[in-house]
């Protein structure tokens, strides 16, 4: 065993990345690689850096091109496979000849999906033409980003828009002379660029009316709007027609019900998300588990008894999801295991 | 030869294809040679855990070899057919996955060359091949750097031969051992695949490093 362990002391990152035990680590964890890395790492904690450099560059190789197969296709092509055996048996000469006909289904579903489609587009376009010539000029772009990703949008503009996990924002490809627009959904970061052109940001019934300015909107799954204004001017107006103006560091909370208030806030509470900070501040339980599976998109079970006054603080820049879990379990003595996108926190105690 | 392995007739082949997951439970625990021999044997459960498990992972290996999907989702189908038709003779499979990938990239390149309209773009398809994607969410220590280092490193990246971004790819994409990344290229030797892996780092180890 001692051998093993002295091995990877010396290593450097480009040993790490082309180690393969390590990758498999990396990018599928089972229990064998995590005991091994895991104990590992405790006793090389000068090493930890050297460590997450590697395994952030192998996660940053992908497949530039990531198709999806249609469900359709999948379907058909399994359909295909198990009837050709039924029309053509065991037959070694009929085994070249073969060849044309069984790749003909796929090919002439291709082919009259892509003449339906044809047909579509052309039907779309001229119904289009003959009703409104100026709508089909604005194309509307919408991003989205599933639970456990975060991504940068830049906008027409120059405003640069922060877009949190499960969340989405629509916007014109390029917007009109006098109005710049977008909807959200969820939870954003906005930098806006200041111009004479008003900005707007939808949210639901809400319209945040803006100049140039940094702030952040959360439209939280419990129904409540939070606006939170870092610097310049931005006024919020309801659907029933009020109004109210937003000073730097002041929030302002719209509940479901329509009353609002307005508070301060710790940016490092609202905002910390944008700069990939995790935040914990005396967190519970319950809130670690929403914050945890919203951050990486996984699923978080607890088993055995908890103390229901326990609560976490703590701050994670950028780090990978093992690294979070280790630091809530080395202060409160509890365990966890990764499987999968699962992760179950258990108490010994 | 006249009793020709039948496979034991279910009651419907189709087997529910989608959302009835019995084959995969089923199959999950077992190791890959087992799996293998059932499917030669004919066990259709079997072969439904093969195409549920592996087929959109192939269909997106193919795809980074050439873009017509359409032709990557005959060489799919062309291959379980002609697999389910030698059943009763395979070869032992020892890593599935690796072995579909091999006969994959052999049947795309054999049907690009035989289709005459590609005849003179194979070799752009295959020097465009298994483009590398270099995402942004990689951090790294020294932030003034940042930006400058992943320019490199992504320009690095683009310099690689075909195969060993291939060989990188498999890696670090689909996860596999070197033992695996030597069945799906067709190396002879293990050590080919490190060796591949390794020349390809050495171009980039000097990014890596410098702080």
């Amino acid at each position: 065993m001692i051998s093993v362990y002295m091995k990877y002391k010396d290593y450097d990152i480009e040993n790490f990345i082309s180690d393969e035990f390590f990758v498999q680590w990396v990018k599928n964890p089972s229990e064998n690689n995590r005991h091994f890395w895991e104990k590992w790492l405790e006793q090389h904690p000068d090493k930890r850096f050297v460590v997450y450099e590697a395994a952030n560059f192998i996660r940053s190789i992908n497949y530039n091109i990531n198709p999806d197969l249609p469900d359709k296709v999948y379907v058909d092509m399994y359909e295909n496979i198990l009837k050709f055996d039924e029309a053509k048996p065991v037959n070694k000469a009929g085994r070249n000849s073969g060849g044309f006909f069984y790749l003909f289904p796929v090919k002439s579903i291709a082919a009259s999906i892509l003449l339906m489609f044809c047909l579509w587009i052309q039907y779309e376009a001229i119904n289009f033409r003959t009703e409104n010539e100026e709508e089909i000029q604005i194309a509307i772009i919408s991003k989205s980003n599933p639970v456990g990703q975060k991504s940068i949008i830049d906008l027409p503009d120059g405003s640069r828009v922060h877009l949190n996990s499960e969340s989405e924002i629509e916007f014109p490809a390029s917007f009109s002379e006098d109005k710049r627009w977008v909807t959200l959904k969820g939870e954003a970061f906005f930098e806006i660029q200041k111009e004479s052109r008003p900005f707007y940001v939808e949210s639901g019934l809400t319209s945040i009316h803006v100049m140039g300015t940094t702030f952040n909107v959360n439209q939280s799954e419990n129904g409540s709007l939070y606006v939170a204004l870092v610097t310049g001017k931005v006024r919020v107006n309801s659907k029933e027609g009020e109004e109210v103006d937003l000073e730097p560091k002041e929030m302002l909370v719209i509940e479901q019900s329509g009353t609002y208030y307005k508070t301060g806030f710790d940016p490092l509470d609202i905002i910390a998300w944008k700069d990939k900070t995790l935040v914990f501040k005396s967190a519970s339980l319950r809130e670690i588990k929403s914050k945890l599976e919203k951050w990486y998109g996984v699923q978080v079970e607890f088993k055995g008894v908890f103390d229901n006054n326990w609560t976490y603080s703590g701050i994670y820049e950028d780090e990978m999801l093992e690294n979070v879990l280790r630091g809530i379990c080395l202060t409160s003595g509890m365990k966890f295991s990764i499987e999968n996108k699962k992760i179950t926190i258990t108490n010994p105690k | 030869m006249i009793n020709n392995p039948k496979p034991p007739q279910l009651e419907s082949k189709m087997v529910n294809l989608l959302g009835h997951s019995e084959s995969i439970k089923f199959y999950e625990s077992k190791s890959d040679l087992e799996i293998w021999r059932a499917f030669d044997k004919g066990d259709e459960f079997a072969f439904n855990y093969l195409y549920r498990t592996y087929v959109v992972r192939m269909f997106k290996y193919g795809c980074q070899i050439c873009r017509d999907e359409s032709l990557i989702q005959d060489c799919i189908q062309n291959i379980f057919i002609d697999l389910r038709r030698k059943r009763g003779g395979l070869n032992e499979v020892l890593s599935i996955k690796s072995y579909l990938f091999k006969i994959l990239y052999r049947e795309i390149i054999r049907k690009l060359n035989s289709s005459k309209s590609t005849i003179h773009h194979g070799n752009d398809i295959i020097e465009n091949s298994f483009s590398i994607e270099f995402s942004h969410e990689m951090k790294l220590i020294h932030e003034e750097n940042m930006e400058e280092k992943r320019e490199l490193l992504r320009s690095a990246l683009e310099k690689l031969t075909p195969k060993q971004r291939q060989a990188i790819l498999l890696l670090y994409e689909e996860g596999m051992s070197y033992k695996e990344i030597s069945v799906a290229m067709e190396f002879s030797e293990v050590k080919s695949a490190r060796k591949i892996v390794y020349r390809a780092l050495s171009s980039l180890k000097e990014i890596l490093v410098r702080k």
